[in-house]
């Protein structure tokens, strides 16, 4: 394809999380045109995928939701999903993003998110979106919620069985489908490409993700959302209802020898929700909480805190020294004990949740000059009376693109980069 | 069977009278009913429900679903309307308040009014108090309800009301400064009321700036700068609010300026230590000004904690301080042989104690004379004093730095380097639990005048005693005193005193009364970053609700029934609005005013007023209907 379709609009917002969304209605809403554009098949980002939010406990789906469909059905925004960004310039006032959408390998504009092909499909693999705990076919729908509904079809396990195609009612699969090449040209573009964790696996000491049961924060938030993979909070090695389940904060945040010194500012929350939510679920469980301080700042954080320890979640002032593999497949922690003068002492616990912390999820070393500062996050020129503006006039930024913030601090700083945004656009164009 | 299948669970549809008559006068009354995830079916029987109401009569269509504010939630409603077979819906899910735009916002895509619609909280009132057989006997009484209450909608237009393109902002310390220069740069008029001459509020008290070492004092000469650019910007200084009147669009303000005899000797936009940007217009006399504005940013900022007597020897030992005032002192430190000295005096040893006012626990900490307590953390604290340590043991490295602390909350970008160097340059930290605090005491004897002790948590609960020549009180953030204006426009304020947001996420800078708007510490403890980034996201609100010069309210208001009136003015005697109600001859509502209580409907001894879509007949035939079940 050499002709590249072109598109023009207001702003071009990388990345569809609630960032992203909360951006682009802003913008939206004072009348600029946006268009959204998302790698992933869905937008929704990580919030999306959480069970329930601090400090309210309000369900994850029930917040994200609304922002999602508003976004998508709003008329001034568009949303691009699979998508890749392969370049972002900035040239005498003009944004250019070159951008390739991957193929779903089935027409979207056919495809009307029945599901047929999904449930036909022979292909079990195992579900990302699930935090690789349970099971999903290779022609899918990421999950109920996804937006758009539109199924793809994963081609790394596909067995071309043409199961699909066959009971698809409106004739929407294309197995010979190709990448799509495109432009979109805009007067400004706003980065919220968010984050990943860090990896599980890095620190020796912590197993390198070899022992049982030791799962990751945002396997935690799948097993307690609504439509998880068991349904129900139980350890993955075996099923058993996990009698006890320990969290060790700052694993992989605050730690010069991963490379991340920074505090990633929503593990302790999390863990402390996490917590309330087993309590619930599992009310005879015993919870603990190995940390070093517990960073609960913003609005009712240290309420929630000390609600947590009113309901009896144990929190041990300690830095785990290291985890092993203990008897039944339970899960040792060595850390110093204070109440014994800090001698080194070993506790096991049936589950074990890291929570890790956070990195920025775009590098964009050789697609744009934008800067980035010393955290590797996307560097903000006046970090205190206009936090959403970066090295290059014109292109902004919000949320965890730019430092890890929680859902309500994202919200505001999205609002911010919309205001800034949408005030350039008035006086230099 | 693979677990994807249990889906096809969900969206099960119940047609029932299928060949209902396409007369459109006749209700169709389509029920879609919201699992919630689990947090509604893991304790009511959504199928039952369904169940319950599918035979009532006019009911066309019952969905349940998982998550009906989802996507395929909404494309049911859509679908129904657009194939004939509904001409009402009622949703059953979690509070209106959450999602009464999104369902009203897929009915008006599939071209049907959108007030035809009715709401029944099943979740709030139902799932998440009760449990089990009552939960859902409940569930379906509401739902029942909801549908008798759905039969007598009928299609109502939203009112459009003009909006003045003039904003106010209240408080002029940096969040009303930024808000101000974002609105102005918008094209709006801007009107900034400040209580004093100065501009700046409490950043002018600060120095060099936690983490990123920039003098608070450039910021708001910056702002300034840039504010006095714009023509079409006020500055009410000296001045507080006398009343406050009106509707989003159009509230109706009057300012009272009073003469000041703050510093006459500077001139205009000079900056004064302290203090802030001075503006040269303090009044000769007392002035009102009434000005008409669209909508109002709050941005009235925080003070400090102020320590009880004697709590930590405050205003007892001569040698306890607090935060602010040392922040300002240090301004005028000196150093000798690497040693600090505050007014003259020569510190050799410092210590700082964390989370004075804040924090507190109830059952552990006294509260003020007026029963409060400051349960929350005040978030900036912890920066600023290891920064103010960091400082110290940097310009100064042979006077030691003691750190006293509950959790060191550095949770910012580029925070916690200040907490590894102010660590490597040698201040020397101690932890204490909340049940035992340090204590501080004279300590009359020895080379130093201050005594701390503490059972320290980092040395496995040693006890430690410390003698410092000067103790700093880290004092902690509440909200200015601003209950005339709570009083006057009726603001939320949550159990923390600082104004309260509709919810955190979903409308995180509004509050419940339509065109105000938050900024900064008002709302909560933040710094200046994320009062910035608040002021900011508030001014995107004010754009998008004053932009087009109209604002849209919801129809729910008092209608009156001009044939049956005959202008006794009861209603007006009881409408709680003022100039809502006027009497000629017959009583007239002006709809923008009106907030749809209905008082009026009931006191009018002719039944003339009632409320539109939520009329006395239609309050009938629902307790009806409760009453029947
Ligand atoms: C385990 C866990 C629990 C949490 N719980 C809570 C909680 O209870 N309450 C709370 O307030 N916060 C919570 N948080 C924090 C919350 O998840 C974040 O604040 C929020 O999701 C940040 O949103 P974002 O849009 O900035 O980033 P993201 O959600 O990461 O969104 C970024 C989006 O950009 C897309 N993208 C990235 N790069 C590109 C590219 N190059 N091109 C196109 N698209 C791109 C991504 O696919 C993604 O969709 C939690 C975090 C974790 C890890
Ligand atoms: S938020 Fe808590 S767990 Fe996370 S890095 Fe900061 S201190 Fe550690
Ligand atoms: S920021 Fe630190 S000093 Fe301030 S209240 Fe919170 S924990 Fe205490």
């Amino acid at each position: 394809m050499n002709s590249r379709k072109k598109l023009n609009f207001d702003t071009v917002v990388i990345g569809g999380g609630i960032a992203g969304l909360q951006t682009a209605i802003d913008l939206g809403d004072q009348g600029f045109k946006v268009a959204i554009i998302e790698k992933d098949a869905t937008i929704g980002g990580t919030m999306i995928r959480l069970s329930k939010v601090f400090p309210t406990l309000d369900c994850a789906s029930c917040i994200t939701t609304p922002k999602m469909s508003e976004a998508a059905h709003h008329d001034n925004i568009t949303l691009f999903t699979m998508c890749t960004l392969n370049a972002l310039d900035k040239e005498s006032n003009k944004v250019t993003a070159s951008i390739t959408q991957q193929p779903r390998y089935l027409d979207p504009d056919k495809c009307i998110g029945c599901r047929q092909c999904e449930y036909n499909c022979p292909v079990y693999v195992l579900d990302e979106e699930q935090g690789d705990l349970t099971l999903r076919k290779a022609a899918y729908i990421p999950f109920s919620n996804a937006i758009p509904q539109l199924a793809l079809i994963d081609v790394e396990n596909c067995s071309l069985c043409g199961k699909c195609a066959k009971v698809c009612p409106t004739d929407a699969i294309d197995y010979f489908q190709e990448p799509e090449d495109f432009i979109i040209e805009a007067r400004t573009a706003v980065v919220t490409t968010g984050f990943n964790m860090t990896p599980a696996d890095q620190k020796k000491e912590y197993g390198q993700g070899k022992i049982e049961n030791v799962i990751t924060a945002l396997q935690m938030e799948r097993i307690l959302a609504p439509h998880g993979p068991y349904m129900r909070a139980l350890r993955p090695s075996d099923g058993k209802e996990p009698e006890s389940i320990a969290f060790i904060q700052c694993a992989g945040s605050r730690d010069k020898s991963l490379g991340v010194s920074y505090c990633s500012r929503v593990c302790c929350m999390y863990a402390i929700k996490q917590c309330m939510l087993l309590s619930g679920s599992l009310p005879l469980a015993d919870l603990t909480i190995y940390y070093m301080d517990i960073r609960a700042f913003g609005k009712g954080y240290e309420q929630f805190y000390q609600n947590a320890k009113a309901m009896g979640i144990e929190f041990v002032k300690s830095k785990i020294a290291s985890i092993s593999q203990g008897a039944d497949q339970s899960v040792a922690l060595k850390y110093e004990a204070q109440e014994e003068g800090g001698k080194l002492a070993t506790r096991e616990h049936d589950l074990v949740v890291l929570s890790l912390g956070i990195v920025p999820e775009w590098d964009p070393t050789g697609i744009c000059d934008i800067a980035k500062d010393t955290d590797q996050f996307i560097q903000c020129k006046m970090p205190k009376i206009a936090p959403t503006i970066t090295s290059i006039e014109g292109m902004f930024t919000a949320g965890v693109a730019s430092g890890p913030k929680d859902i309500v601090d994202t919200i505001a700083e999205s609002g911010a980069a919309a205001m800034e945004a949408g005030n350039y656009m008035k006086h230099y164009h | 069977m693979s677990k994807d299948n249990d889906k096809n669970k969900d969206d099960e549809a119940t047609d029932i009278n299928e060949n209902t008559d396409a007369n459109d006068t006749v209700e169709k009354i389509g029920v879609y009913i919201c699992h919630c995830g689990g947090n509604i079916s893991d304790h009511v029987d959504v199928e039952k429900v369904a169940e319950s109401v599918k035979n009532i009569p006019g009911v066309t269509k019952v969905h349940t679903n998982s998550f009906m504010c989802s996507d395929p939630g909404q494309e049911l409603i859509e679908k129904d309307i657009k194939s004939g077979s509904i001409n009402r819906v009622v949703v059953a899910s979690c509070a209106p308040s959450l999602h009464e735009s999104t369902f009203r916002g897929a009915i008006k895509r599939a071209d049907m009014n959108p007030f035809l619609y009715d709401h029944a909280n099943i979740r709030e009132q139902v799932s998440w108090v009760h449990d089990g057989e009552p939960a859902t006997a409940k569930a379906s009484i509401l739902v029942k309800s909801s549908i008798e209450k759905a039969r007598g909608l009928k299609a109502l237009d939203v009112l459009k009301v003009d909006a003045k393109k003039h904003v106010l902002i209240v408080g002029g310390g940096i969040a009303g400064m930024r808000s101000g220069l974002d609105l102005a740069k918008q094209g709006f008029e801007v009107a900034i009321l400040e209580k004093s001459p100065f501009l700046g509020g409490q950043a002018s008290k600060l120095s060099r700036l936690a983490p990123s070492y920039e003098y608070a004092k450039d910021l708001i000469v910056e702002l300034y700068t840039q504010l006095s650019k714009q023509n079409k910007v006020t500055f009410y200084t000296c001045a507080e609010m006398s009343s406050f009147k009106g509707y989003i669009g159009n509230f109706d303000v009057t300012l009272t300026r009073e003469p000041s005899d703050a510093v006459k000797s500077k001139s205009k936009g000079e900056f004064v230590e302290n203090r802030g940007i001075f503006i040269d217009n303090i009044p000769k006399e007392t002035e009102e000004i009434a000005i008409t504005i669209g909508a109002v940013v709050m941005a009235t900022g925080f003070k400090t904690y102020e320590p009880a007597e004697d709590e930590f020897g405050f205003n007892k030992l001569e040698p306890v301080t607090t935060l602010e005032q040392f922040i300002q002192d240090y301004k005028k430190a000196e150093t000798k042989k690497g040693i600090l000295y505050l007014n003259n005096k020569k510190i050799k040893r410092i210590a700082f104690i964390h989370c004075v006012g804040s924090r507190q626990i109830p059952g552990i900490h006294e509260p003020d004379k007026n029963g409060n307590l400051n349960e929350y953390c005040s978030r900036t604290c912890c920066s600023s004093t290891l920064q103010a340590a960091e400082r110290i043991k940097t310009t100064c490295p042979n006077t030691d730095v003691f750190d006293f602390y509950r959790d060191i909350r550095t949770y910012g970008r580029f925070q916690e380097d200040i907490y590894d160097s102010a660590s490597e340059k040698g201040v020397m930290f101690f932890r204490f639990e909340p049940d035992a605090q340090p204590e501080v005491t004279e300590n009359k004897n020895g080379k130093f005048p201050i005594s701390i002790k503490t059972k320290d948590v980092l040395t496995f609960n040693e006890e430690i005693e410390v003698d410092v020549d000067l103790v700093v009180l880290v004092t902690g953030i509440i909200p200015n005193d601003i209950s005339s204006m709570i009083n006057m426009m009726k603001l939320p304020v949550g159990t923390d005193k600082f104004l309260q947001e509709v919810h955190p996420k979903l409308r995180p800078v509004e509050v419940a009364n339509t065109g105000i708007l938050l900024a900064g510490t008002c709302q909560a403890p933040m710094d200046i970053t994320e009062s910035c980034a608040a002021a900011q996201a508030a001014s995107v609100k004010a754009t998008a609700l004053l932009y087009k010069g109209f604002v849209e309210l919801d129809p729910f208001v008092a209608q009156v029934d001009t044939e049956l009136c005959k202008g006794h003015g009861e209603c007006l005697k009881v409408c709680p609005v003022d100039n809502t109600i006027e009497i000629d001859k017959v009583a007239k509502v002006n709809p923008a005013l009106c907030t749809g209580c209905g008082i009026c409907t009931a006191v009018c001894p002719e039944n003339a007023i009632d409320v539109m879509g939520w009329s006395l007949k239609q309050y009938e035939k629902m307790v009806d209907a409760i009453l029947a079940a």
